[in-house]
């Protein structure tokens, strides 16, 4: 899929490097003081369009979510509850309440960040330097996995003033690195350019096959090599690993899987180049989101367009065929009258000096006109055009005499002249 | 070239202040936390201890036991007897899920199980998030005119500067949207939830605002809730209406910011610099300070690609 405005020459000689970065700018207009009210009217037409799309949106993947795991999760339900009576049946010493008080602890603990499952004593802590380092970038980063998560009163009040500080700086941060990369990214499209001047491709669609390629290209580096890199090292599936580098890279963050979350024996320098990875990622997915936004905008933008055009030609057309049509009739009848007028002058003056009386022969000839031409009335409105009557009219030579020339479609007037 | 260098000094030396906050954050956090965890720890043995003599059971079906509990637990599935027999993917539920996915908030309190489920979540969400940032932006720029031009003009014209104008609005804003937005619903939350203290709603409401999402505290899990399905839409609604007033003030901070100049000191991108054509709405109404805008725009403007990272839009300097 192409990106839209690439495609557009005007931005194509504007901006020397390909736009990849959503820009603020809204579907809606502003409002300016000259045409406040019609674009205040416009703007609650779209926004509220926009957001009706945005909760069907959101009850569809509802829907879809609740059919794909609601099967599972009473799978799920049923398989422990079955270990339990399971586990009660066997050790008949074991009454249920005070099975019940244990897994509250153990839940509650698990809660904490405490896991009272596998030996305790070489079990490394949730909060020695690495771990809190790992957690403190997860905060700024608004990935917030949850896995760990502060539990005294300090923890959490400084967990709000350093996020509310963090934020921002990693804000800035994320802007300079996606400046960088964009740089980068910039200055190979130049020199693949300069290589395909020879070949003469438009620019723009070289400036699709950089964006296409940039996209694969980032995929790859981002995505499909840190997915296999989990794989093999903290055991997931391709699926899950996948999920997880998606997930962590839109900072949604749910925590199911984490990166170093495992009872595995990680290499030293693991978690530094996660969290690295991590920041480069995040650039580039951002870029990503934000192309993809960009085109959704403009699909739109140019769906609108192209629907409001193709109502303008519509209706422009149907106006002008109709103009057209009228100004002919107008034309046709202005011309026949004059030539019947001037037919009707001589007759008159013919038989004056013949002594004939000229009238009776005039209008019968006229009467069968106007009857053989209420059929052909109807073909005439469809084709706005004036021809197919000579058939039927020239029976009546008489018209000959006066001057009118069916071949052309005179005729066609003749009866807005009754 | 000068800038370039300049620029680069700049990143570099944010990366290396970047990684000292992030020291000292661990180190506090470090200090904070780990003698807590110790005592939890030393309890928890303890209660083990505890069960296992009392008991005929042995420690290794124990173990086994717990960790089935734990991963069943993990999904959202409670074995305790008095666990409510609701689902936790109903259509509310799914819900909500669905947008802590859009929202990029991913609480993980539920989390798909299936295979299929985890597929169509990265789909989702790779639509969703865009998606969703656009009808953000779309709802901002049209409560923008009433909420932040219209009062400046109005602090303008009772005889303020345009610069102390534009901070007076800007803290009275904040102070409006601290009040509406976290010190109310925390207050709200302490009394629905059972368990949440008001530093706890507190918590709740700045850790999902700022779309961290941490995922301790959940509202609407707690078992025996009365009108669950209500209550997740409400909390939806609230959600989507802060991340709204968030981006609004992050908004307003980076025009404020534009216009004393501190973007273009630090090399960043200007809120102007993504409105091309279409919005040029300066937070003054000076038509001598838009023609410098326009003159410093082209100065300070040096790229375009990733400049504006705003999918996630707190994370926007």
């Amino acid at each position: 899929m192409a990106a839209p405005d690439l495609l557009d020459p005007k931005s194509a000689t504007h901006n020397t490097k390909p736009r990849l970065s959503f820009s603020t700018k809204p579907i809606t207009l502003t409002p300016r003081e000259e045409s406040e009210v019609v674009a205040t009217v416009m703007k609650w037409k779209t926004v509220t369009a926009i957001f009706l799309l945005v909760v069907l949106y959101l009850v569809m993947g509802a829907a879809v979510f609740r059919s794909l795991e609601q099967p599972h999760e009473s799978a799920q339900r049923l398989a422990i509850l079955s270990q339990k009576l399971e586990f009660l049946s066997r050790h008949s010493c074991v009454n249920q309440s005070q099975l019940e008080e244990l897994v509250k602890q153990v839940v509650s603990a698990i809660r904490s960040g405490v896991n009272p499952a596998g030996t305790l004593t070489n079990h490394s802590s949730l909060w020695d330097l690495s771990s809190a380092f790992f957690f403190a970038g997860t905060v700024i980063t608004t990935i917030g996995f949850g896995n760990t998560s502060p539990h005294t009163e300090g923890g959490r009040i400084f967990c709000i003033v350093y996020a509310l500080l963090g934020i921002p700086l990693f804000g800035f941060l994320l802007a300079g690195v996606g400046d960088q990369l964009g740089t980068i990214f910039g200055k190979g499209i130049a020199k693949v350019e300069k290589m395909f001047v020879h070949w003469d491709i438009s620019q723009t669609k070289i400036r699709v096959i950089s964006t296409l390629l940039f996209v694969l290209f980032g995929c790859l580096l981002f995505v499909a090599l840190p997915a296999a890199i989990f794989k093999h090292i903290e055991g997931w599936s391709a699926l899950e690993s996948l999920y997880f580098v998606v997930i962590t890279l839109t900072t949604i963050g749910f925590g199911d899987f984490v990166a170093g979350g495992s009872e595995i024996e990680y290499l030293d320098y693991y978690k530094p180049v996660v969290w690295f990875w991590i920041l480069v990622g995040l650039a580039y997915f951002a870029a990503i989101l934000s192309m993809i936004g960009d085109w959704l905008r403009v699909i739109s933008k140019r769906t609108k367009e192209e629907v409001g055009e193709i109502r303008a030609h519509a209706a422009e057309w149907t106006a002008n065929v109709s103009a057209e049509f009228k100004e002919t009739r107008r034309r046709v009848s202005v011309e026949i009258y004059d030539k019947f007028q001037r037919a009707a002058s001589i007759k008159r003056k013919l038989s004056s000096e013949l002594g004939f009386s000229p009238a009776p022969e005039l209008t019968l000839p006229r009467r069968t006109v106007s009857v053989n031409f209420n059929d052909e009335r109807d073909k005439i409105e469809r084709d706005a055009g004036l021809q197919g009557l000579t058939t039927p009219l020239t029976r009546n030579s008489g018209l000959y005499m006066n001057g009118l020339d069916p071949e052309r479609g005179d005729i066609s007037i003749i009866e807005h002249l009754k | 070239m000068n800038s370039v260098g300049k620029s680069w000094l700049l990143l570099t030396g944010l990366i290396v202040f970047y990684i000292i906050y992030l020291l000292f954050g661990a180190l506090v956090f470090s200090s904070i936390e780990r003698p807590v965890e110790e005592q939890l720890r030393r309890d928890m043995d303890a209660l083990k201890q505890e069960f296992l003599n009392q008991s005929c059971v042995s420690a290794a079906s124990l173990e086994n036991f717990l960790v089935r509990v734990l991963t069943a637990n993990k999904y959202g599935v409670s074995v305790l007897r008095n666990s409510s027999v609701t689902s936790n993917w109903d259509l509310a539920s799914s819900m909500f899920f669905a947008n802590t996915l859009v929202t990029t908030v991913g609480y993980g309190h539920t989390t798909p199980l299936s295979d299929t489920g985890k597929a169509f979540s990265i789909v989702y969400a790779l639509i969703g998030v865009p998606f969703t940032m656009l009808v953000l932006t779309a709802c901002v720029q049209r409560i923008m005119y009433p909420l932040v031009i219209a009062p400046v003009c109005l602090l303008q014209r009772s005889g303020l500067e345009p610069r102390p104008a534009t901070v007076v609005h800007f803290v009275l804003l904040l102070v409006l949207v601290v009040l509406c937005f976290f010190l109310m619903p925390a207050a709200v939350f302490s009394v629905v939830e059972v368990s949440w203290s008001f530093l706890d709603g507190l918590y709740f409401s700045f850790i999902s605002l700022c779309t961290i999402g941490l995922g301790d505290f959940v509202p609407g899990t707690q078992p025996g809730q009365k009108y669950r399905p209500l209550y997740q839409v409400a909390v939806m609604v609230y959600l989507f209406v802060g991340l709204m007033m968030m981006y609004l003030l992050l908004r307003t901070f980076h025009k404020m910011s534009d216009l004393h100049g501190l973007t273009s000191f630090l090399q960043l991108p200007r809120c102007e610099d993504s409105d091309v054509d279409e919005d040029r709405e300066p937070i003054v109404d000076e038509d001598s300070r838009t023609a410098n805008h326009v003159t410093e725009k082209t100065a300070s403007r040096h790229l375009d690609p990733a400049s504006q990272p705003s999918y996630n839009t707190i994370n926007k300097g």
